[in-house]
């Protein structure tokens, strides 16, 4: 299974993190639940669910951590029997992201926490400064959405 | 801010359904997921009380299709509607590309519809968005009450929709309007992504 | 496991000649439980590779049919780390410079493991 990428300086971290850490899933996202890149899940929108979900956490995390007049969050561990799921924050040059990661019994919190910390430095040292970007959509995109929607709501 | 992937050429934008208490943001939600081919929606997640009140946030991941070249995918949210739920209302607005208003149309929940309409143009400008610049859209739900109940889309337009933005009178058990609300914020939100867009 | 006796057993270990440290490491999630190391010594590091060794060669000395792991040595070029599972799931390691005793320091080791048990 390959990584996907929305921009290709993520691509040779994450899979470098997903070789070393043994994770079985992988997603890099901003703090408002936008999956940069991600790792071993199969279909778009359960992505997407998974990093609303992990951007929820995150969030409702955070706004505890600054009740408690606490620097920011950066790491949470959930064990379960068969999966653990770590989720990080980190600071790049992209603005603050997040880190979701999904691992099995052969590898450990351990091993995902030390691999995780090298991801990070993996992803500064890789990003590019953003530059601002020109139109996206042809100005004529309507006919598109009208049949888009047209057969979503068939 | 709207997610584009030049080199698979996909493009995620979130919006966000906002609204008053029991104004039927998740009904919008449960409706567009019953209506949707199942290819073309995720699971809806819901983050729920135990008697159903949104606690943080329903989500529900669509794939609208190809736009220009683009496959299009939408994240809708809802937020909690109830006043004591602001902390958590700001922290789904983070990021969306578009909002849609959900008002409810009754009579005496005016007050409450007027509020929550306040309350999201402060949260906004919390985050440094200008309300005038967002895409919104809004939506009259429960239209289906019996009229001595609830305010005509007339009225409510005078009353709620200052700055005269597209705007669907709905019933949102029954789907009515909801496509409509849905189209209009869809084109409006891409409607910025064919213009240059800042860094 | 009480801790004033673990950190002294640490400490037994890490005052032979040559150990720049010593640990006691969760074997199932590789996190430190205790640790006495020299500075420039990566204790979480070290913890979660160890810990990932263990089981790794745990499973290969059951498939070699040799029973189960008692003590592992290895011996790399500037240095070498020692392991060895303990009770309760607990596995101690020794960090050391290439000049070190290590029959002194697997015997202090062991004395741990029973000490702790």
């Amino acid at each position: 299974m390959k990584a996907r990428v929305v921009e290709p300086w993520l691509l040779a971290p994450v899979e470098r993190f997903v070789r070393e850490s043994g994770a079985r899933l992988t997603m890099v996202m901003t703090p408002s639940g936008q999956v940069l890149a991600q790792y071993g899940f199969t279909r778009a929108v359960d992505v997407m669910s998974a990093a609303a979900l992990g951007a929820g956490i995150a969030a409702s995390t955070g706004e505890i951590v600054r009740m408690l007049d606490e620097p920011d969050f950066r790491v949470l561990n959930h064990q379960s029997a068969q999966h653990g799921i770590f989720l990080g924050r980190f600071d790049s040059r992209r603005g603050p992201l997040l880190g979701l990661v999904v691992y099995g019994e052969d590898t450990s919190i351990g091993l995902v926490q030390l691999f995780f910390e090298d991801f990070v430095a993996d992803l500064e040292e890789a990003a590019p400064a953003e530059t601002p970007r020109g139109p996206v959509l042809a100005a004529d995109f309507e006919r598109d959405l009208n049949e888009s929607l047209a057969t979503l709501f068939r | 801010m709207s997610l584009v992937n030049f080199t698979s050429r996909e493009i995620t934008c979130k919006i966000v359904y906002y609204g008053p208490g029991r104004s039927g943001k998740t009904t919008n939600l449960q409706y567009i997921y019953g209506r949707v081919p199942e290819d073309r929606r995720g699971r809806m997640v819901s983050l729920a009380t135990q008697t159903d009140r949104t606690l943080f946030f329903d989500f529900l991941p669509l794939e609208l299709g190809s736009i220009s070249g683009f496959t299009t995918r939408f994240q809708l949210y809802t937020v909690p509607g109830q006043v004591y739920y602001n902390a958590t209302r700001k922290l789904v607005l983070q990021g969306a590309d578009g909002v849609v208003f959900v008002a409810d149309s009754q009579i005496r929940q005016l007050d409450e519809n007027i509020e929550s309409l306040q309350n999201l143009q402060a949260n906004l400008l919390e985050q440094g968005i200008d309300v005038r610049t967002i895409p919104l859209v809004l939506q009259y739900n429960k239209q289906d009450l019996p009229s001595d109940l609830i305010l005509q889309v007339a009225d409510l337009e005078e009353q709620l929709n200052f700055r005269m933005v597209p705007a669907f009178g709905a019933s949102a058990v029954v789907g009515k309007g909801l496509f409509e609300t849905l189209r209009a914020i869809s084109e409006r939100v891409l409607r910025k992504l064919s213009e240059a867009q800042p860094a | 496991m009480n801790p004033e006796r673990m950190y002294d057993a640490l400490d037994r270990i890490t005052r032979v000649r040559g150990v720049r440290g010593a640990m006691v490491v969760s074997a199932e999630d590789g996190l430190v439980v205790g640790e006495a190391v020299m500075e420039g010594v990566r204790g979480n590091a070290v913890a979660a590779l160890a810990a990932s060794l263990a089981a790794r060669l745990g499973r290969a000395a059951g498939a070699a049919e040799a029973g189960a792991q008692r003590f592992v040595h290895l011996q790399a070029e500037v240095g070498a780390m020692l392991l060895m599972p303990g009770a309760d799931g607990l596995v101690i390691v020794a960090v050391t410079d290439q000049h070190v005793n290590v029959g002194l320091v697997r015997l202090e080791m062991q004395r741990m493991v029973e000490d702790i048990a």
